[in-house]
This record gives C-alpha cells, structure tokens and sequence, in this order.
C-alpha cells in the first residue's frame, strides 16, 4: 500500500514492529461479541433514566406537571433542574478569545428550552420501557417564543437564544494579512460564490450510554460512558460536583466509534452522576437513536461568501471570506462554540501560498442542536469552499485543475510556510501527494476515458481536492482557541510488574482507532519486547493522573510520544537491573523480543526472569539498587507546535442524466501522514473518513422545518452511507517521518473526511460542466441537481433529458 | 403487565423464561441472557447491529418480540467462534481489518452468513448491496466486502 | 425507544385469530412479521392494546398456481417469493420486485399480507398488486370477502381493511404468453423506500403492445396505476412519440407530495423517467412486441 520510502528507511534501523500490518489486538473480543461496551456493563439494582425532552424549539417553560409521571408502575423518582442545580455547579465554556460569550447550559433546562431534544426532565425507573413509559406522563407546560432557525436572521437579534448574552452572536474573529483589496482590484480574475454546506451529524453506531455508580463507603463516583474524553469529563465532573480526582473516575470501556460527537461534556452525564449520588443507586442512561439525532453534537451549518483573486497565470494573490456557523443552541463544553467556525476561516488557505488574506468568522446561536467537534472540524468545510473556488479559477483560465494547484501548492524548498490565517505549516509533501494521487488515479487515462464517456452521452466527472491540516497540536497552540484546559500534551506510564507482564497506561481513549495495537507496537518497539507482551490501558481516568482524551488526531503523535519516552526510560531502568542480575557491563546488555541478554555471550533471561529476580529474589540486586532502580517509568510528551498532516483526494463520479443519482466510482487518496506505525490501520481511518466525507457530499443532511423542528430524527430520514454508496478506496502513503514530532507521526484520523466533500463536489461540477451552474451546495442531493439543472434551463418545466 | 413464559434455544443452549409481551428479542438477549454481543443502534430495523439468526434466518432482534421466538432457534455472534478459535468469517474480518470500533461487527457477521448461505456473492457489487443493510460508520466497507469476498471464495462447492 | 405494553395472543388459525381481533375492536392489531408494524411501535406511533399474532396460522407461506391465478398465503415472507420458482417463471417482474424490498433480514421476516396492510406508498408489493391487478382475500370473523387491488389501498398507510379483518391470501391473474416486464426505482441509498417507481408489463402481438400495464409508486398517498398512459400506448408499436405522450400524460396524473427527501416536481420527473425505462425494459422482453 505504501510508496515511496520504505517505513524506517529515514531513521535508524529498526526492528520492523513499528511500520508492520500487526494484526489488531482488540479485534478477539470484538469479533466474538465479548467486548464491553457501556451498555453491556451490569451494575447490581441498577437503575435506568429516560428523558423527557423539549419537542419545541424555543420556549418559555410555564410548569412542569410531574405528578402523574411519578405514580407510574416501577418509577423512582422524577427530577428537574432544581434537582440537579442542588448538587451541580453550573456549567460554561470559558474562553479567552475576545468577542466570545459563553453560554450557561443547564443539565435540565432552565427557565426556557432552546433546541428540541433538549432534556426537561429526567425519569428514573427500575428499567428503560418503565421509565419510557412514565417520562411521556411528564406534562410540560410551554409559553411557546419564537424559533430562531436562520442565522442571518438570527444576526439581526430580533429575538435573542441567551437574554443574558444580549445578542446571538456568541464568537466573532477576522484574520488578515497582506493588501486583501489590493489583491482583488489588482487581480486578473476574481472568482467568488456564496457556500452552505449543511447540517451534519456524526452518527456514531453506538448511541451515547452513561453508567454512574456511587460508592457510599468509600464517597467515590465512578462513571463509564461511551465517551472520547475521560480525562476531561473526570476534570469538569470535578469542578460540577466539588469532588477530588481520587474520589471521582470516568472509564471510557469500549467505545463504539465518535468522531467526535462524544469529545464534550454532556448533560445527560451530569445527570446520571448527579442521581446516582442522590438515590445511591447505579444509574444508566442508554441513549436511543431518536435522542442521537436530536440531542448529540452535531456539526458544519455554516454560509461562507469567498474570493479568490489569481494573476494571469493562475497563481493566487488574494483570498477573502466571511463565514456564519449556525453553532445550534449552546456554546459546547469545553470546546466553545467558536471552535468549528473559527477553523473554517482558520484553515480556508489551505496548502496554497496565498500573500494576502482576510476572513472574517460569526458563530451565531440559533435553537437548534448544539454544534461540536466533528471529524475534520471546520476544514472539511474551509476545503469544500477552497477547492471549489480552485476549480471555478482553472475553469476560467483554461488550465487543468491538476496544474492549477501543481502552480500554487506550497513548495517543498518554502517550508517552514506561514500561511494567512497564522498555521504555519511544516515541512510536508504537498506537491508530492498532488503528483502520487494523479499517478494512482492515472490521471491522463481517466480524463481521455471521461472525454470518450462523454462522447456517448455519460456525466461521468472528476474532482481533485488537496488540503493540509495540523495535527498532534501541542501546548503552544490550543485545540480550540482561549480554552482554560490543555489539550497539548499527554502522559504515559509503563511498568514491568513481579511477573514480566509489561502494561502501558495512557489517558487517550481508543474508540475503533485500533490504539491498543499501534500503541503496543510503539512499546514494545522501544521497549525490545514483542507487541503481544505488552498490554495497553487507556480509556480511564485513573490510569494517569492527567488527560484530555482522543480527538483532533493526536493519539499517537501525543500517546506515541509519551510512549516512547516512557519506553525509553524504562529500558535504560531493565538495562541497569540486567546489568546486576547477569553481572555484565550496562553497554553490553541488550533486550529484544522481551529477552535480556548480554552481548557476545549466551548468557540471558527472559524479562519475566528479570523481574521474578528484581522484585523476589532478595539477594540478586544490592539494597542500593532496588531503591534507585524502578521497573516504571512514566513521561509527558508535548509536540509544542504540532505537525502538519496534507493529502490530495481524487474522486471520480458518474451522475445518471435522467434522475441525477450520483455514483462515485473510483476514490483515490494520497496522504502525507507522517511514519506510519501501521498501514492496515492508517488505510482503515482513511476509508472510514473518506465514507463520511461523501456521505457529507451526497447524503447526509439534518433538516429542519420553520419551526425548528428536527425532521431527520432517524436513520430512515438522516442517511448515512451503506456499503452501496461506497467504492473502494485506494491509498497511498508518503511515508516520511515529520520533522517536528517525536518519532516522526503525523496525525491522520480526520483528514479522509477533510478531503471528500470538496474531491466529490469537484467532481459533480467536473460532471455538469457543460451546465451553467455552480455546485455551492452540499450535500449535492439528486433533489438539489434536479432543481439546479431545471433553473439553469430557464423554465418550470421538465429538464431536458440528458445534459 | 402480564409476562408469558417462553423456551427458545440460543446458541444451543435452551431457555425458559417468562418475558413481558413488549420484550424486544434485542433486549431479551443482552438483559434477560446476558449475551452482550448482539448490539443495538436505531431500534427502528435499519441499522442492522443487532441482527442475529433466527430459524437459520437473518433478523433484526430489534423488530422482534422474544415472545414471538416462543420454541425458536436463535444464533448470535457469541455462537460463531471464540478467542482463539474464531470461526472463518471472523478470521477473515480480522485479516482484512474489517473493523474498527466493532459495533456494528456482530451484525455485520451475521448478516453477512446469512448472505454467503443464500447467494452467490459473484461480484463486489452483489456482496455491497447485501450488506447495505447494515450500516458501519468507522471502516467505509472496502475491508468488509474484502473480508465477506473472500468468505464467499471459501465456500467452495457450497456456493449457493 | 421501546415500545409500549400490549396484551399478545397468538392465533392459531383464522377463525381464532378474526374471532379475537373481533372481540377487542379497534384496540387490537394483528402482527405477522412485524417488520413495519414494530418500528411505530419503537417510536411510539401506534400503541394497540393487543397484538394478535397471526404468524402461526397454517399454511403460513404456500404459493401454488389454480384456476388460472397464483395463489400466495397471505403470511409468505418477502424472501419466499423472491426466490419461488414458480412466481420466477408467472411473474418475473414479482420476483424482481423483491429484490428491491429493504434487505435480506427484512425480506427473511416480513410478509406479503402485513405489506399489502402497512400500504407504505412507496413499498414494492402493494405497487405489484396494483400492476398485476391481484385479488386481496380478507377475512373477518364469519365472514371474508375479495378486494380488488385497485380498491384496497386507499391512502398512505390506509386501506379498504375494516377492523378486525385480515388479509389471507393474495391471487394474481397469470399474464397472457409474450408479455414483457420492467421494473425500476429510484432510492438514495441501497434497499431505501424508494423516492419514486414504476413496473410495466407489455403483451406484444405483432409488432403491437396489445395491453399496457404502468404502476407508479412513491409518488401519490398509494401505488396507482397510470391508465391513460396505459391507454395511449396500447395498440401503438412503441414509437417514440408515443411513448412521449404516455410519459406526459402518467406525469400529468400523478399527485407527488413534498417531503424531505423530494419534491412533488422532482418525483413527477422521476416517475416519468423511471416509467420510460420500465416501458423500454418491458417491450423489448416482449420482443419488441414481435411475439
């Protein structure tokens, strides 16, 4: 699968775990449903919550009649805000970007709801059809206010989300560098649209689950939940309930998939920590789909208006935009509502060298779901705007797509590169994954087979999206901008316990990233013990004693870097205690495949002998020794800047002229991912993205009514893709080690969902392009086309058949 | 609410049990057995991670009644293989990296035996439209029509 | 999601179970396989107070050929016709049909009476009753009567059935020799309801389409058959502007709604488009109507 250097080639020689098609470690138990997921988890008299939840957008809650509910058969108790603000802080994500205002989220709504889906009030019952039962005899009486569903309407506060805001505009930030209006009055072409790309949300399999347990003894709480962030659920349950870390443990089990829709704190957590101290009992929330759809982060909504100024000869000059996030109701913590639209304006120029940019962001509150961070976070939108805006400019200047970005892309020799916005990027193959995905695609062939295709009366069109992001961020730039949390390092602890057996424990949380595998590759490839030996923890909040968690693809540039520090250190320790036990100099010791031995003799043991001898056997290391020794080691990574991650998408679409299905045909993918610690892992993130990418493209859409009710509350009406809609899909990998990171990782589990809409949307307009329309709009719904291709016609009549 | 006594065989294994009418066959597996494996994601039967063989059959556990499956026979994935002797399709999931976060796998296997006992599954495309009942949010589905393809090949002179 | 408590009874046959479905009125609703009838349930869209299970009522699946009709038990699941042989030899278009009915789980379970009684306006079978003019057999305690095909669906969800009926068998006429077939729809995604669809059969003689059949669905509150298109290309040698005509006119026809997945103008396209290409399919398997 990979091209171009072998892995380790860069380095030095290296015993081969890292870079191999390790089989995955997790699948066993998840193939033979012995996993543990947090719905499997029984507690003993365990009881079950199910929510009554706002079926109005924005109203004024007169009363809550819970009378009926709370003499239902099997029913425990039936609690409102009142209840929760009794033993919860309130909750706010805080930042310290200017313009930002942050918005109170209750658990139970307070006062007012603000989105349907939002929860009211919460029924207990001895199980989920008891408490399903009562929680629809919960009588809500609603002052109904008007929906705030448009966010350019919205901008006007005619009718305000958050009174105490005093406005619906919850962020608002500009970037710019260089003479912007220079660029654009100076430009031999100015191409410019207005985008939408809609409401998303990232429809995890397994619907959100929450499992809280209070230990009266010992005064502790302990939550399992299908979450990515135990670490930073553990630091804000803290703050909520006033509890200290060792009292308070969040475990991540299982998890079945997130994309990061279970990366924040929710209210439904709160609750059931809240009720299971209350009533002393385990409390359990499953979340059904129904409640996924309505009451899950969901993602994108946001209007962008952009320019793109080039000279003569298609190099760009000038790039502005203006985008509105319609962020939803709540400003999410901990990551703000700011952080999706932010990022869309932060990342608009993408891999280009552009000398002058403006972009200007509002996040706007609307009563809707609230927004979050979704795989991609705003670059799949910013490359939807760029590339689309790319395409348009080769089209006018004649110049084929592949050469319009071969001229712009951002050049090897001009790396470390400060891009408008502020990123900058560090060395990474730009160019290079341009000219590796045109080779895969075979670029010159397929477009002479596209020309013949049209030849015979078939839509058959080609997009080329090409994109960078960062990743692996660290301390010195913020996940999210202002935040008080840390999202820039991580910790990792390994230890070689009285029988040999080697466990690493981290705080990120694995949720079908296969972190168990490459993880233990990084171990035991450091380490000199075989993968199998080594056994990693993570998903908890014990397990270290700081985290954030899985998320905007930093899990093995961060948890990697810790784990090689970690490693490293411990094996200097084995190497010392060998040197005692086998009475050998330190620098002839040598450890591989878990046996320690000395060099040029046949003297050895294995590292369970070695511990068997460290931790037992009294006499084979001196007091000093056992005292100064530790077979532990434990290490915090911080990548400071981060790395930068680039790929170029090539997707080849065939749209039926008569109903205007569309069809992607061939998908290829070329990523600058860094070292690659397993390649059947990394080409599995980059299907799974590209998936959701052209489910983004063509499928999946939240819709709303006028008055802001969800109409896509289930997976009958919110469409994700099935393996129908998917081709397969090649990649190919770079495979140089970044220069910025620890080990050389580069982080690459959004970017097939960065890359898709935009290669997709590219291609659907490459297939039209005999029309005279514009495709600004995702997703790109055979309904949308039929409406496009109907106007452009000039009549309410039938479109002709055929383009 | 009144309960009615049932007796079903799971993997095997015979039960009786008493079961309010409205039990989902879902829930009566993953509470009432015990038998975790078999997952639920919509609960409105278009999903797929909670199919599981009955009567030899694919069926969402979901859209079932367990009082309907009174003197029924039902697999789940818990009867296919177990760590350290899986059965061929999952061996063959696991070779092609056919999951991720193994949500949808045990709904996605016991569709996809079902698939392989009924058709041909000559092409990639009769294996995806097979399997477009069952939705994977992680794998974009190359690696499971890899995995079910060569499964289907395995056959050999089984082939439906 | 979990549904609401009901009373269940399993009937072992028709009299018992018209006999209990009578005897709780309108608070009772039969289940056979479930497959639409749970999914309200989840959602809490329907609450009967009582199901009776028809499932176990012999015989549950037969499909056998008398006096000129394929006769189906009203409990045959989806798959038993997807895969009989006799209704692949009668009625090809039947067989394929199946195909595109949700997926395998759904077809292993779902039965051909309770699809006919969901009457979803854009499932497959009630469109092949309509197209293939069947006789729906209801039965209620003491009683039974036949409905045509063409009466029983009255709406979206809604059909002729009265309370406490059900249906027990569903003939259909065989199709005279030399009759062609087509089928096509139009979904979002594999196995979706479709947006819109269409089934035709053509009965050639001469060079002639001696009968025309167009069933549309997705496209009105029920399947409907498109008759002036019918009427337009009967007796035509499906010449291109007749075919025009028949299309124009089957658009003309139809009264799509608005909703999220489609336009009623979208839907009146589709319908058009996919009745064209079910029309070609039909009269080139009817020989170009050379038979």
């Amino acid at each position: 699968m990979s091209a171009g250097a072998p892995a380790g080639a860069a380095g030095t020689a290296r015993p081969g775990i890292v870079g191999a098609r390790v089989q995955r470690r997790e699948d066993p138990r998840l193939l033979t449903g012995r996993g543990s997921y947090t719905d499997d988890r029984k507690a003993a008299g365990a009881v079950h919550v199910a929510f009554c939840r706002s079926d109005r957008a924005h109203a004024r809650i007169a009363g809550i009649d819970a009378a009926q509910a709370r003499q239902a058969p099997g029913v425990l108790g039936v609690f409102t805000a009142e209840d929760i603000a009794a033993v919860a802080r309130p909750i706010r994500a805080t930042s310290n970007m200017p313009d930002y205002r942050a918005t109170e989220f209750a658990p139970l709504a307070r006062g007012k709801v603000r989105h349907v889906g939002e929860p009211v009030a919460a029924v207990v019952a001895g199980d989920r059809y008891l408490a399903e039962d009562a929680a629809a005899l919960v009588a809500v009486d609603y002052d109904p206010l008007p929906d705030i569903t448009d966010p350019e309407e919205a901008l006007a506060d005619r009718v305000l989300l958050h009174e105490d805001a005093g406005t619906n505009l919850i962020a608002a930030r500009e970037f710019a560098r260089g003479d912007v209006d220079g660029a654009m009055t100076g430009a031999a072409l100015v191409v410019e649209d207005r985008f939408r790309i809609r409401r998303k949300t990232p429809a995890a399999i397994e619907n959100r689950c929450y499992l809280a347990e209070y230990d009266a003894g010992r005064q502790a709480l302990t939550l399992h939940g299908s979450t990515q962030v135990p670490g930073l659920l553990r630091d804000a349950l803290a703050e909520i309930f006033d509890l200290p870390g060792h009292r308070l443990r969040v475990v991540a089990p299982d998890v079945g998939g997130g994309f990061g829709a279970k990366a924040s704190l929710y209210p439904e957590e709160v609750v059931v920590c809240a009720l299971a101290m209350r009533l002393g009992r385990p409390v359990k929330w499953t979340g059904d789909r129904m409640e996924d759809l309505t009451a899950t982060s969901q993602a994108f909504d946001e209007i962008v208006r952009a320019k793109l100024a080039l000279d003569a000869d298609g190099r760009m000059v000038g790039l502005e935009a203006d985008v509105i996030g319609d962020i939803g109701a709540y400003s999410i913590y901990p990551w703000t509502a700011s952080l999706e639209p932010v990022q869309v304006v932060s990342f608009l120029p993408g891999p280009y060298r552009i000398a002058a940019y403006r972009g200007r962001v509002r996040a706007v509150a609307t009563s809707k779901t609230p927004t979050g961070p979704y795989r991609g976070v705003g670059r799949p939108v910013s490359t939807f705007v760029m590339e689309r805006l790319v395409d348009m400019a080769a089209r006018r200047l004649a110049l084929d797509p592949a050469e319009i970005r071969a001229r712009n892309l951002v050049r090897d020799e001009e790396f470390p590169y400060k891009a408008g916005s502020g990123i900058v990027w560090d060395r990474a193959g730009f160019q290079d994954c341009l000219r590796m995905a045109l080779d895969r695609f075979g670029y010159a062939e397929r477009r002479a087979e596209q020309a013949a295709a049209r030849g015979d009366g078939r839509s058959v069109g080609i997009g080329i999206a090409s994109y960078a992001e960062l990743t692996g961020i660290g301390s010195r730039i913020s996940a999210a901008p202002g935040m008080p949390i840390n999202t820039g390092t991580e910790r990792a602890t390994i230890e070689i316990d009285s029988t040999g057996a080697v466990t690493a424990a981290f705080g990120i949380a694995s949720h079908g990233q296969g972190l168990e595998t490459t993880l233990a590759q990084i171990v035991a490839e450091e380490l000199g013990v075989r993968v199998e030996d080594v056994d990693i923890v993570h998903g908890d909040s014990a397990a270290v004693a700081h985290s954030t968690g899985t998320y905007a693809s930093r899990s093995i540039v961060l948890a990697g870097g810790a784990a090689t520090l970690s490693a490293r250190s411990l094996r200097e320790q084995v190497v010392k205690a060998a040197s005692h036990i086998l009475e050998a100099a330190e620098t002839d010791i040598e450890m591989r495949d878990g046996v320690v031995s000395v060099a040029g003799t046949d003297a050895s043991i294995t590292l369970r002998e070695l511990a068997r001898a460290f931790y037992t056997e009294m006499r084979r290391i001196p007091k000093e020794a056992r005292e100064s020794l530790d077979l532990s080691a434990s290490a915090t990574y911080d990548p400071f800047f981060g790395t930068t991650t680039a790929a170029t998408h090539i997707a080849e679409v065939e749209i039926d002229p008569q109903t205007f299905g569309v069809a992607v045909r061939r998908y290829v993918v070329a990523e600058d991912c860094g070292r690659v610690v397993n390649p059947m892992i990394v080409d599995g993130q980059v299907h799974g993205g590209v998936a959701q990418g052209i489910g983004a493209a063509l499928l999946e859409e939240v819709v709303h009514d006028d008055s802001g009710q969800i109409l896509t509350g289930s997976f009958v009406d919110y469409v994700v893709p099935s393996a129908a809609e998917i081709p397969d899909i090649e990649a190919v990998h770079l495979d140089t080690e970044s220069p910025s990171t620890l080990g050389g990782y580069r982080g690459m589990g959004e970017g097939g969902t960065i890359g898709a809409p935009a290669a997709v949307a590219n291609a659907v307009a490459d297939a039209l392009s005999g029309l005279d329309i514009q495709i600004n709009e995702l997703p790109v719904t055979p309904e949308r086309l039929f409406r496009l291709i109907r106007n452009t016609e000039g009549n309410e009549g039938e479109p002709r058949h055929g383009f | 609410m009144e309960r009615t006594s049932i007796a079903l065989t799971v993997n095997g294994v015979r039960h009786e049990r008493k079961v309010e009418p409205r039990r989902l066959l879902s829930d009566f597996l993953r509470e009432d057995l015990g038998l975790t494996g078999t997952h639920v994601g919509c609960e409105h039967g278009v999903c797929g991670a909670c199919t599981v063989l009955l009567d030899g059959d694919s069926a969402r556990s979901c859209l079932t009644f367990a009082v309907q499956c009174d003197g029924a026979s039902v697999r789940t994935v818990e009867g296919l293989g177990e760590i350290g002797a899986l059965h061929p399709l999952q061996e063959s999931f696991r070779r092609h990296h056919a999951l991720q976060c193994g949500f949808c796998t045990p709904g996605m296997l016991m569709t996809a035996l079902d698939l392989l006992a009924k058709y041909p599954l000559a092409t990639d495309e009769e294996i995806r439209a097979g399997l477009s009942g069952n939705l994977c949010r992680c794998t974009g589905y190359a690696n499971i029509v890899a995995a079910v393809r060569e499964a289907a090949a395995a056959r050999g002179d089984d082939r439906p | 999601m979990k549904p609401p408590a009901f009373e269940y009874v399993a009937a072992e046959s028709v009299e018992e179970a018209t006999a209990r479905l009578a005897e709780y009125g309108d608070d009772a609703r039969p289940i056979a396989g479930g497959q639409s009838l749970v999914p309200m349930m989840n959602f809490r869209l329907v609450s009967p107070a009582v199901l009776v299970d028809i499932r176990r009522i012999a015989p549950p699946d037969a499909i056998g050929e008398a006096d000129g009709h394929v006769r189906i038990g009203a409990l045959t699941r989806h798959r038993a016709l997807e895969t009989s042989p006799l209704i692949r030899d009668r009625f090809p278009v039947l067989a394929a049909a199946m195909t595109h009915v949700a997926h395998l789980a759904i077809r292993n379970r779902g039965t051909i009476g309770g699809s006919l009684c969901h009457a979803d306006p854009a499932a497959e079978l009630p469109a092949m009753a309509v197209l293939l003019d069947a006789r729906i057999h209801v039965a209620r305690r003491n009683g039974e009567r036949i409905v045509e095909a063409g009466a029983f669906f009255e709406g979206a969800l809604w059909t002729a059935l009265e309370d406490g009926e059900i249906v027990t068998r569903i003939d259909f006429p065989l199709l005279p020799p030399g009759t062609g077939w087509g089928f096509r729809e139009f979904a979002r995604r594999h196995g979706d309801f479709a947006l819109a669809g269409a089934a035709a059969t053509v009965t050639g003689s001469a060079g002639r389409a001696a009968e025309v059949r167009i069933a549309l669905f997705g496209v009105g509150e029920t399947p409907v058959r498109a008759a002036a298109a019918e009427a337009l290309l009967t007796g035509t040698g499906f010449e291109p502007d007749a075919v025009a005509a028949a299309i124009d006119a089957l658009r003309n026809a139809v009264d799509p709604d608005d909703d999220l997945h489609a336009s009623a103008d979208y839907r009146r396209h589709l319908a058009g488009i996919l009745a064209g290409r079910a029309l070609g399919d039909a009269w080139a398997r009817a020989g170009g109507g050379a038979a």
